[in-house]
């Protein structure tokens, strides 16, 4: 549970995500879905409740926990004074990440982005930015994905990009949970979906031959 | 992987320094606020007597301190803009790397800025100064920057979340650090007022690295809670 001056942004949600998962959140605008992810990403302590990740326990060991992890939100999460090499050479330092000379070209040319190596972040496009920020999330090869919104910003490319990159997360045997607003891309792109109303959880359900449009109607009934 | 914590505390502070050479944004702000502190004190006392010097400590040090004040509040400003901080707060960096990258951050601008200011005011304000004086200035300069910083660094962590943060770092940096700009002025006045005062000097010195160890522990014990959440 998360609380905000009396009002539970987050309640009573209890959520365990086996490995090589993808759980996608969805919701109506103030149902808790960042605030959850938010939690998850140990940005927020819950109120009451515990969280484990990787086997850690991160009301005490958060930061035990946090080399698993890899988190973007709507935004790149990225200086944009400093350039794309800049950056990933600061995140991969943060992260302890070995023979960065030849991680960060990997890291930019699968994002596309490696000729603009040594260009500050501030003279790329919204969705160049966010490809960017993709960059980052996986420079540390994270065990769990953190994902607010993540195709805010992304053209085409950079979803095809992010699509991708889930798929191949999860066929590595590693998790990945995102909110989206996008409930065709929830489906498709997610072994599960949980759909929360008012801080709580109100569905949790397997995407295996699920129909979007179906899901589509299920989720106006239980947001209504 | 190794995230050993004197290779994040690098990585931080190497940051800090290419934003600061690309922007430009805090250092040269702080120069320029000092210089024209500066001249706002020559105008008001330096021509108005014939010997400013019992007056160029406090001079020194009051228009530092404000300086200070400035290049504090630009703490935390690229990662609150830029929001890079939820980036940063996911990191495996101990809060307390943080605090340090941090803090060194703010020395090398104070110094960078006191490199230009110190010098000039000297000329400004203090009849007959010997050149041996600049360096014990300096030692007076490194240490009242430590005690600034450290309390800076932590009080700008501590309001990195506030709605108000702009008003209220001010309103708790400077009552912090009267103590260190009576020290350093008292020390820095030992030195270049008449009659060199070598025991007070360096019992200002003594208070001044007191003061940073005593907040630097104050800063090591809560630091690891100020960021999170």
């Amino acid at each position: 549970m998360r609380a905000f001056g009396g009002r539970r942004a987050v309640d009573g949600v209890d959520l365990e995500l086996a490995p090589g998962r993808r759980l996608s959140v969805v919701g109506p605008n103030g149902a808790g879905k960042s605030t959850l992810l938010r939690i998850l990403a140990t940005l927020l302590r819950p109120d009451a409740g515990t969280l484990e990740l990787a086997g850690h326990d991160c009301d005490h060991h958060a930061q035990r926990a946090r080399p698993s992890l890899g988190y973007l939100g709507h935004d790149p999460l990225v200086y944009l004074d400093l350039t794309a090499w800049q950056n990933l050479e600061l995140f991969g330092d943060l992260f302890g990440v070995d023979d960065l000379r030849n991680r960060i070209p990997d890291a930019l040319s699968r994002v596309g982005l490696l000729p603009r190596a040594h260009d500050p972040v501030r003279t790329f496009s919204r969705g160049m930015a966010q490809r960017m920020g993709i960059a980052r999330l996986t420079l540390h090869d994270p065990v769990l994905l953190v994902l607010d919104e993540p195709y805010t910003g992304l053209d085409a490319q950079g979803a095809r990009l992010l699509d991708g990159l889930l798929e191949g997360f999860a066929s590595g045997g590693r998790g990945a949970v995102m909110v989206t607003h996008e409930l065709g891309r929830a489906v498709d792109l997610a072994d599960e979906v949980l759909v929360m109303r008012a801080g709580r959880a109100v569905d949790r359900c397997d995407t295996a031959g699920m129909d979007a449009a179906a899901f589509a109607a299920r989720y106006q009934e239980l947001t209504a | 992987m190794s995230a050993s914590p004197l290779r994040q505390m690098r990585a931080l502070l190497v940051k800090d320094l290419r934003l600061e050479l690309r922007t430009r944004e805090t250092a040269v702000a702080m120069g320029l606020f000092a210089l024209v502190g500066m001249m706002i004190f020559q105008f008001a006392i330096g021509t108005r007597t014939d010997d400013a010097t019992p007056f160029a400590g406090g001079i020194i040090w009051a228009t530092l301190a404000l300086t200070a004040v400035l290049g504090v509040g630009r703490t935390w400003v690229p990662e609150r803009e830029q929001r890079v901080l939820d980036a940063l707060l996911t990191a495996p960096v101990p809060r307390l790397v943080l605090m340090l990258a941090r803090s060194v951050a703010l020395v090398l601008y104070l110094l960078t800025v006191q490199v230009v200011v110190v010098p000039m005011a000297i000329v400004f304000f203090v009849r007959d100064a010997a050149f041996s004086d600049l360096g014990l200035v300096a030692v007076v300069c490194v240490l009242a920057d430590v005690a600034i910083a450290v309390v800076g660094a932590l009080l700008a962590s501590m309001s990195v979340f506030s709605r108000a943060r702009e008003l209220l770092l001010p309103v708790l940096l400077l009552p912090s650090i009267i103590p260190v700009v009576i020290a350093a002025a008292g020390a820095t006045h030992a030195v270049l007022g008449p009659g060199n005062a070598l025991d007070e000097y360096w019992r200002y010195c003594v208070f001044l690295g007191v003061y940073a160890v005593v907040f630097g522990l104050v800063a090591f014990a809560t630091f690891d809670h100020v960021l999170d959440d």
